[in-house]
Parts: C-alpha cells; structure tokens; sequence
C-alpha cells in the first residue's frame, strides 16, 4: 500500500520508535510514583522526552512541556484556560473542529478572520482587523489540515504581542516538517500531536505551555499528595492519571528522529513531493488540484476534487487499488466553507519523509486511470 | 555519611536540578522525600554530599533554580532544616 494521510497519522515510523515503544511497556512504570527502578527508568525516559521536545521547539525549561493525549486534548487545555464564556475569540478561517468545537461548547464569540485560500497578505490583514475587537485570545492552525495552506504564523504572532493578546497556536500539521520556535513566536500555548509529523505512537501529544494553565482534569500527580488542589506548577498541573509511557518513550525516538533530520530537511523533501503530485495532477482532465502558486505557502498536504465523482468513491477507490488517501471534511468544514468546498468536500493527499517519488508518480497515475474509467 | 536533601517542587524540577549539579561534576540522585521532612505529601529531593552542598547552591542559583527546602540528614538519621 502507498499510504498518503499522514496529515492524519504518520503510519510509517523510524524503528526505533516502536522498539522503544515495546520496551517500554515491560520496563517502564509510573514516573514519579516510587523510587524503585522501573519508576526511575520511566522518569527518565520521561524527562530525556520533555527535554527533546523543549530544545527542538525553544522552550526555556522542558517543565513548560506537557504531555497529552493528542492535538485536540492541549488545544482544549489551552482554550479552557484563556477563553471564557462569552468571551470573543479571532480565528483564521482554517480551523480544525480541535478549536471550533471547544470554543463552541464555552459559548465564546466566535471572529473568523477571513481570507482566500494561500493569500498570506490577505489573512494577515483579516487578522490585524479582527484585533481591533480586542479578542480575548487568538487561536491559529500554522498550517491548514485540509489544503497544506502555511499561515504566517510568525507575522500573526507579531500582531497579537503587539497588542498582548494571548495567541494558541495548532502546530498538528507543521511541528516536525517546519520550524516552530515558541520563544520566536511568544505564543501563550503550543498544541500538537505526537502521532504525525514527530513520529511517535497515537496516543500521544505535547503542549507547551508559556501561559498560565488550567486544569482540564484532576487527579494524582504523584507530588503535593496531601493536598485537595491540582499542584501549581507544570507539568503536573496539567498531567493527571498515569502517563501513557509507551507511547512518551516511542514519541522520544521520534524527537529524535526529526531532531537529526531537521524539520527544515523534512519539510523540503515533503513540499517538494508534493508539488511533483500536484504538477501530476494538474495534467489530467477533470482534476481540480488546490496547488498555492507560490510553494512556500504549501507543505506536504494537497487537496483535490474529481469533476462528476464524488470525493468519497474517489477515495474508495483508490484504496482498492493500494493507495491511502482521506476524503470528505477532515474535521474542518470551517476550511472547506471558506475554501468553497463544503458541499463536495475534497480528496485529501499527505505526506511523510517516508514516502518516495515513485510513490507519488504511482498515485498520480492511479488517478489518472481512476478518471478516464469515470468517463 | 552526612548528606543534604535539596527538596524540588516537582520531579521535574528535581530532575534539572540533578542535571545542573551533574552537568557540574557533582553527583547528584533524585530520590522521592521522607515522609519525615514532606510537608505536601509525595515530593522529590536531590541528595548532594554534604562538601558539595556550597559549590551546588552556587550552580543551581546561576541556572536559576531555586531548591524549595534543604535537610541537613545527620548520621543518627534525623532531619534538621537549613536556612536558605
């Protein structure tokens, strides 16, 4: 199978990440919660993670690194604690569910800065209006789940300290293929999964946290014990219940991975594998690529629609014929409404630094045929 | 053997501040606190030979780690508290 939906999970990893993994599960214990050996081993493992983590995102200290269940769990910690209800929000207009979803459910008012697809300067300015509002917070995807569209997050960051409004940054789709800097952006809160472009196993996430945090579950911690209070100190504030240590130790082989990479090298490699798809497709009849003119503005994600099939059976079959692609929504028909593909939804190829330009070629010729047996 | 208790806030905490003090050629192990000196229940200290307590307060301040208590452990296995 050629598997092309890493925007959704990576699904192949460097080895290292799943021996680490295995190891874990019959080595490791409860950091924290005894000083016996397995406890030690799974703190240190633990803390070697923090610390990967901190260097190759800028944090000052690997206790501001947090982890969590996944995106979608830090994203919710974090607008739980900067956003309350009622309260007004700025967000692009590329949105996951992972931020429009909790923001709903806190009754906050809901602003969409909005702007074309790939149009930079046009989000920018959409932003800097959208400021005048004075939101309580801004909440931004660095890169589009659905279209690979990389937001100016660095530009969109500077807007809001100029005004020092907090900012939350989904990071799911570009930490590991792009550089993120939480020191260079001064975001209050970074999100992101561990199971995509990190490497790591599902089940896994990171948030880093330079803001003030609340609690999105309570529970034990293994420290302030005889207190009826979540500590108020990270990590433990936020990290509740045992950790998933399996999957820490997995997601530390895969810091390590793209820290060796680079994000830079991966992301080159994965941009240019995909503008060699979107170029494929772009030749074929009845095939609508959503390709950015200029490539710096897409990563390794590239949507498109079939003319006359529906994006569905575009993708049914593909997969019959050994390839992975996701169709439909993707979870955000916030970017799909903007992009004026809501009704149709769109068929959504992504990469990793795994997959091969021939690899790519293959797909694009699996579409080709899959469109003039459509005809 | 006397040896000092330097109380962290957090395990994590403890274990960058055993990192600083090995990092500085001073061995340093990260153990979970006696019941004895544990005031909030469940925490972790770094335990540092009593000769190099003065040489680790100087690195833990220049990276800026302030430890939260330190007990002095005698060799009669009681704890006194030193004054910061």
């Amino acid at each position: 199978m050629i598997y092309l939906d890493s925007a959704a999970t990576t699904l192949q990893k460097p080895p290292a990440v799943a021996r680490a993994a295995a190891w874990a599960v019959g080595n490791l214990a409860s950091p924290g919660r005894g000083g016996h050996l397995p406890a030690r081993r799974a703190a240190e493992t633990a803390f070697a993670c923090r610390q990967a983590a901190a260097d190759l995102f800028g944090m000052e200290s690997p206790e501001q690194v947090v982890f969590t269940f996944n995106a979608t769990h830090g994203l919710n910690i974090a607008i739980r604690s900067l956003v309350k209800p009622g309260d007004r929000v700025l967000i692009s207009p590329w949105e996951h569910n992972a931020v429009t979803r909790p923001l709903h459910a806190l009754g906050a008012e809901i602003m969409v800065a909005k702007a074309p697809l790939f149009d930079r300067q046009g989000l920018l300015d959409a932003f800097e209006a959208g400021l005048e509002a004075d939101p309580a917070a801004v909440v931004c995807t660095h890169v589009s789940n659905v279209f690979g569209f990389i937001l100016p997050i660095e530009e969109i960051a500077a807007l809001c300290r100029r005004r020092r409004i907090p900012l939350i940054v989904d990071a799911s789709q570009s930490a590991g293929c792009l550089p993120v800097r939480q020191g260079k952006l001064g975001a209050a809160f970074i999100a992101m999964p561990g199971h995509k472009g990190l490497y790591g196993p599902q089940g896994t996430g990171l948030l880093l946290c330079a803001g003030e945090a609340v609690p999105l579950i309570q529970g034990g911690t293994g420290s302030a014990s005889a207190l009826q209070t979540m500590p108020d100190y990270l990590p433990d504030r936020l990290e509740a219940g045992t950790h998933n240590l399996p999957g820490i130790a997995g997601l530390l082989a895969g810091l390590r991975y793209v820290t060796a990479r680079t994000p830079e090298t991966i992301g080159r490699r994965e941009g240019a594998l995909i503008r060699r798809a979107a170029q494929g497709l772009a030749r074929l009849p009845h095939v609508k690529a959503f390709q950015a003119r200029d490539p710096a503005c897409q990563s390794g994600v590239l949507s498109f629609q079939v003319e006359g099939m529906d994006c569905e059976a575009v993708g049914e079959t593909l997969s019959r014929r050994g390839i992975a692609v996701r169709a439909g929504l993707h979870c955000a028909p916030l970017a799909h409404e903007n992009a004026g593909t809501l009704e149709a939804g769109t068929v959504r190829a992504s990469v990793s630094d795994f997959n091969t330009p021939a690899e790519v070629d293959r797909f694009v010729w699996e579409v080709s045929r899959l469109v003039q047996s459509s005809r | 053997m006397v040896y000092y208790l330097i109380v962290c806030r957090s395990l994590t905490y403890a274990q960058r501040t055993a990192a600083a003090l090995e990092r500085a050629g001073i061995t340093a192990r990260i153990l979970r606190s006696p019941k004895l000196i544990d005031r909030e229940g469940c925490s972790h200290s770094v335990k540092v030979a009593e000769r190099s307590l003065t040489n680790a307060l100087v690195i833990l301040n220049r990276a800026g780690l302030n430890p939260k208590r330190i007990f002095l452990q005698a060799e009669d296995g009681g704890y006194r508290e030193v004054g910061l």
